[in-house]
């Protein structure tokens, strides 16, 4: 009989034990509870079968929640990409500035969300804030950002773009710095301009960073939280009001734990759906050297 | 086909110095190779020439057009990279027809055009694939496609060959003489590798920290190198020198008086044993013998320093064994002080 080796298993062990405890006996916790109604006092449950599901599905705030999270996900992913890139592209043409700017451009990232939203509550303040002085400047009267329905979820998905920069700042360096200079050179005999060899050769060439930022962006937009409940709190009428908010007003505040896990559950598919369709064009559109 | 013409040309990075005033004529479609070692500025020439690196000073024409300030794609020129520079997410055929693309050739004109290519370079079966298929030779190849299609005036490469293997570089290098004499076109060429340059070149131009250091025939600058650095470098094994002190002053002309510090020979030409007709050189050990097939390269080792000849194998002596050097007053070449070239004795 062979002996067990058990130092890998042991080695692994702290590992497993979190995750285990963390994420996978909740996560299987929550999807057994999307099938109970639970009592806020007592804890006891009662089986409802697909009950809170049904009641999702027939909820106009729950559709609504699902429109304001996917036109949250549409205003932070595609300017987060397309922002992030022009700034790696400047600071990969300039690389003496590169340090200085890139460190710039992390710091929000690692200001804790509750900071960098206390900022922007300044920024927006309709009257004293920064942001309506300049368009003051400008003849403009702004908007008021945070309480106005139609700029409120613009205004939180601008924050959360300026949070996310850096760290997309950094992957986009990181891909550039792998594009072998000697293709752009043979692109500009080739007789490419700048804009052909962004286009024809640094993109397709930087596809691959562009697909994992793309992924791990939308996850993080359906996942947003923080920015959101300090400058908005879903409001106002719901017009911040995504899925995830939704999810856990009617756990901690309406304190319905099945109905809330029913929605966690939901928010995973969708999730996992989103990545999986993004992997299928992925597989056409990306191109690994 | 265009001539191309260097004039006080310099490049300067920072206060580093590169090329320190470089003045060359090349030709109408002669065959000019850049020859150096490592860091002697001869890419970052050929790369001033291509447009790649901007001009510190000093002006450089290509035709009857002064390019200084002309982009790589108005110059006329096209490049073969040191490591292929293949776009690896096009196809072959895209590689190959990607300047055509660019200045919006019809596309039917563009397929006829790059099957021609292929069919030149015997890669037809090549174009559907993607070059991380491809082997070295083959990515070579598709490079010389890429440069070839545009019909260009000039043609620049850039160390071509010195990613390929041994068997594969002779070869190539046989085909690019072959596609040299078929286009016609202007070439520089660079390389590090001096029977590259011997074998290729119409004018070798040999570069050393900067400058050119000669300028000629292969076989001119292989027969009467103006300096010690060329005569070092061109010519394997490279050649023997020796303090002129060493020599017995009658076997040594005079007729430069004291401004003569060194004496070369080169290892072909040295022999191993005594006869009248010889200057001798002096008595050493053999170290080391290595043989090549016919011919064997002798190490010897004279005072302080390792001298190598080259003699048939058959006649090699054993390691260790005490042997006389001699050379042919003919075969010795005589440097001054700053290395220069003191010509022939008589």
């Amino acid at each position: 009989m062979r002996r067990i080796d058990w130092l890998p298993w042991l080695l692994l062990s702290p590992t497993v034990l979190l995750l285990a405890i963390f994420v996978v006996y909740p996560a299987l916790y929550s999807i057994y509870l999307s099938t109970q109604n639970v009592d806020p006092f007592t804890h006891r449950t009662i089986f409802v079968g697909w009950e809170n599901y049904l009641e999702l599905a027939e909820s106009a705030e729950y559709w609504k929640s699902l429109k304001v999270s996917l036109l949250f996900t549409l205003y932070t992913v595609i300017p987060s990409i397309v922002v992030s890139l022009a700034v790696a592209l400047a600071l990969n043409a300039k690389p003496y500035i590169n340090g200085f700017f890139r460190t710039l451009f992390l710091m929000p990232v690692a200001v804790s969300s509750a900071m960098a939203a206390m900022l922007w509550i300044f920024l927006y303040n309709p009257t004293a804030g920064f942001l309506n002085y300049v368009l003051s400047t400008a003849g403009v009267v702004g908007p008021n950002w945070l309480a106005d329905p139609t700029w409120s979820l613009v205004a939180v998905a601008i924050a959360t773009v300026w949070k996310e920069l850096g760290f997309n700042v950094i992957f986009f360096l990181a891909g550039l710095a792998s594009v072998p200079p000697e293709l752009n050179e043979a692109a500009r005999i080739d007789g490419a301009n700048a804009w052909q060899r962004f286009w024809r050769v640094t993109l397709p060439m930087l596809s691959p960073t562009v697909f994992f930022v793309g992924v791990v962006s939308v996850i993080h937009s359906f996942e947003s939280f923080g920015q959101i409940h300090i400058l908005t709190r879903g409001g106002p009428a719901g017009a911040t009001n995504v899925l995830v908010y939704s999810l856990y007003r009617d756990a901690f505040e309406n304190f319905r734990s099945g109905f809330a896990s029913a929605q966690a559950v939901i928010l995973f598919a969708i999730i996992l759906a989103a990545t999986f369709v993004q992997f299928r064009i992925g597989q056409k559109r990306v191109h690994y050297a | 086909m265009a001539g191309i013409e260097l004039q006080n040309v310099r490049k300067d990075f920072g206060t580093l110095s590169v090329i320190k005033g470089v003045d060359l004529e090349i030709h109408p479609g002669e065959f000019v190779v850049f020859v150096g070692p490592s860091g002697c500025g001869k890419s970052t020439l050929l790369r001033m020439v291509a447009g790649l690196e901007t001009v510190t000073s000093g002006t450089i024409r290509i035709g009857d057009r002064i390019v200084n300030d002309v982009s790589p794609k108005e110059r006329g020129v096209a490049m073969v990279f040191q490591n292929y520079a293949l776009y690896p997410h096009m196809t072959v055929a895209d590689n190959i027809g990607f300047s055509l693309k660019l200045s919006r050739v019809p596309k039917a004109e563009i397929k006829k055009r790059v099957e021609e290519t292929a069919r030149v370079l015997r890669i037809v079966e090549l174009l559907p694939k993607k070059p991380g298929q491809l082997s070295g030779g083959q990515k070579q190849r598709v490079a010389m496609g890429r440069a070839m299609i545009r019909n260009p005036k000039v043609f620049l490469f850039d160390e071509p060959l010195s990613n390929l293997d041994a068997q594969l570089r002779i070869q190539m290098r046989s085909e690019i003489a072959l596609l040299h004499r078929r286009v016609g076109a202007t070439v520089i060429y660079v390389t590090h590798d001096q029977v590259e340059a011997m074998t290729l070149a119409d004018r070798i131009v040999v570069l050393h920290a900067g400058h050119i250091e000669q300028v000629g025939a292969p076989l001119d600058v292989y027969r009467n190198p103006q300096t010690q650095f060329v005569a070092s470098f061109i010519g394997t094994p490279p050649m023997n020198f020796v303090p002129a002190q060493r020599f017995p002053a009658a076997s040594l002309p005079t007729k430069w008086n004291g401004s003569l510090k060194t004496v070369g020979f080169r290892a072909e030409k040295t022999a191993i044993g005594k006869s009248d007709g010889l200057v001798p050189i002096g008595n050493g050990r053999v170290r080391l013998v290595e043989p090549l097939g016919l011919r064997a390269l002798v190490h010897v080792e004279l005072g302080d320093q390792e001298l190598v000849t080259e003699i048939d194998t058959l006649d090699a002596p054993s390691p260790d064994s005490e042997v006389p050097l001699g050379v042919a007053p003919a075969d010795l070449f005589y440097f001054d002080q700053s290395g220069r070239s003191l010509g022939a004795p008589l």
